[in-house]
């Protein structure tokens, strides 16, 4: 009797820790495959600004077809990231970074930037930022900053690309 | 050396079993069954620290770049009102009214979270094809064959979702989601 119970307790413990493990680490492993598949479509620390949605061109899962999207796969190990945008007027616009566990570390729509563009910094705890510019500090190394502009028809998308182009990342390095 | 390989053998069943169990749950929960309304799910900590494993490990895989609530709210439907799983043999009738947000957009996915291709493309519809005046009475059809008015083509013949998006939420779309009233799904016809 007591070896039973011995054994069903190793395989439940066993389960608990697995179960747990995988539900922690499934977050972490879903965004590097993320950026690995926007690192192809575009280098790490710029933003790649991407065509209308379509069926045939999901860069991620349930994507909207009612939203241009840029993506900026980051990599801190080099530097704080310098993140600057400008909204495009009269419509719908946010610039979000998140990290690597999927967490949303920051967010600025068009309302919040007043119609300015907006300049922030992302860094790692103990990393040098410029003085007098907005920091998050963040606690993984990588993640992806996203620019969604609101899309009313695909036809927009050209009318749209030169303002939603100006958004930059850049490593600040020395 | 016997007891060796029982107890290691325990040990790896007990590991592929709650790799299992969490695989399982990860890939058949909703995006965020926090609060139901209607047919529609939701979150409230979704993409925010404050999320628990299960949350974010299903909005990873469903959902990933998701907003926090604050920016916007996220529904999904997986049912009709009446609780059938949409098909996308069958027609439906997206009726709903105002809803608290800056703009809002209805989107139909595969149950994967995908766009399904279809040949006008076509995908969504959002508050902005609304026609003035019908803010607060509107009706999207939903269905395999090209219908007037603002419609959304299944492309498939297999299970949907729909996701709902509203951006910028205020009111008590904001402060309390599971007192709101979102759009009804009604079923209608269905091909064989």
């Amino acid at each position: 009797m007591i070896r039973r119970l011995a054994s069903l307790a190793v395989v439940v413990a066993a389960a608990l820790g697995s179960y747990y493990g995988t539900l922690a680490t499934a977050p972490y492993g879903l965004m590097w495959l993320a950026e690995a598949k926007l690192a192809k479509s575009g280098p790490v620390n710029h933003f790649t600004h991407t065509p209308p949605v379509r069926a045939e061109r999901q860069f991620v899962v349930r994507p909207s077809p009612d939203l241009l999207y840029s993506v900026c796969p980051y990599d801190l190990t080099a530097g704080p990231l310098e993140v600057t945008a400008v909204p495009v007027p009269g419509r719908y616009s946010s610039i979000s970074v998140f990290d690597a566990r999927t967490d949303v570390a920051f967010v600025r729509n068009d309302e919040q930037m007043g119609g300015e563009p907006m300049r922030v910094v992302l860094a790692l705890e103990g990393q040098q930022t410029p003085a007098g510019i907005d920091t998050v500090r963040v606690r993984y190394a990588t993640g992806i900053v996203l620019q969604r502009v609101l899309l009313a028809d695909p036809s927009e998308a050209a009318a749209i690309d030169p303002i939603r182009s100006k958004a930059r990342c850049r490593t600040l390095t020395g | 050396m016997k007891a060796v390989f029982k107890w290691t053998g325990l040990l790896v069943l007990g590991l592929v079993l709650g790799i299992a169990l969490a695989v399982w749950q990860i890939r058949n929960s909703g995006l965020g069954n926090d609060v139901r309304v209607g047919p529609w799910t939701t979150g409230r900590d979704i993409g925010t620290a404050h999320a628990d494993m299960k949350t974010r490990a299903v909005v990873a895989l469903r959902g990933l770049l998701a907003l926090p609530a604050q920016e916007a709210r996220y529904f999904t439907a997986a049912t009709d009102s009446a609780g059938a799983p949409l098909s996308g043999k069958c027609r439906y009738a997206l009726t709903g009214g105002m809803i608290e947000a800056r703009w809002w957009s209805v989107t139909l996915y595969d149950p994967g979270g995908w766009l399904i291709p279809n040949r006008w493309n076509r995908h969504s519809i959002g508050s902005g094809r609304i026609p003035v005046g019908r803010a607060g009475g509107w009706t999207v059809l939903i269905g395999p064959e090209e219908q007037p008015g603002l419609w959304i083509p299944t492309g498939t013949d297999g299970a949907f979702e729909l996701t709902l998006r509203t951006y910028r939420p205020h009111g008590t779309l904001a402060r309390d989601p599971a007192r709101i009233s979102l759009p009804t799904i009604t079923r209608g016809e269905c091909r064989p």
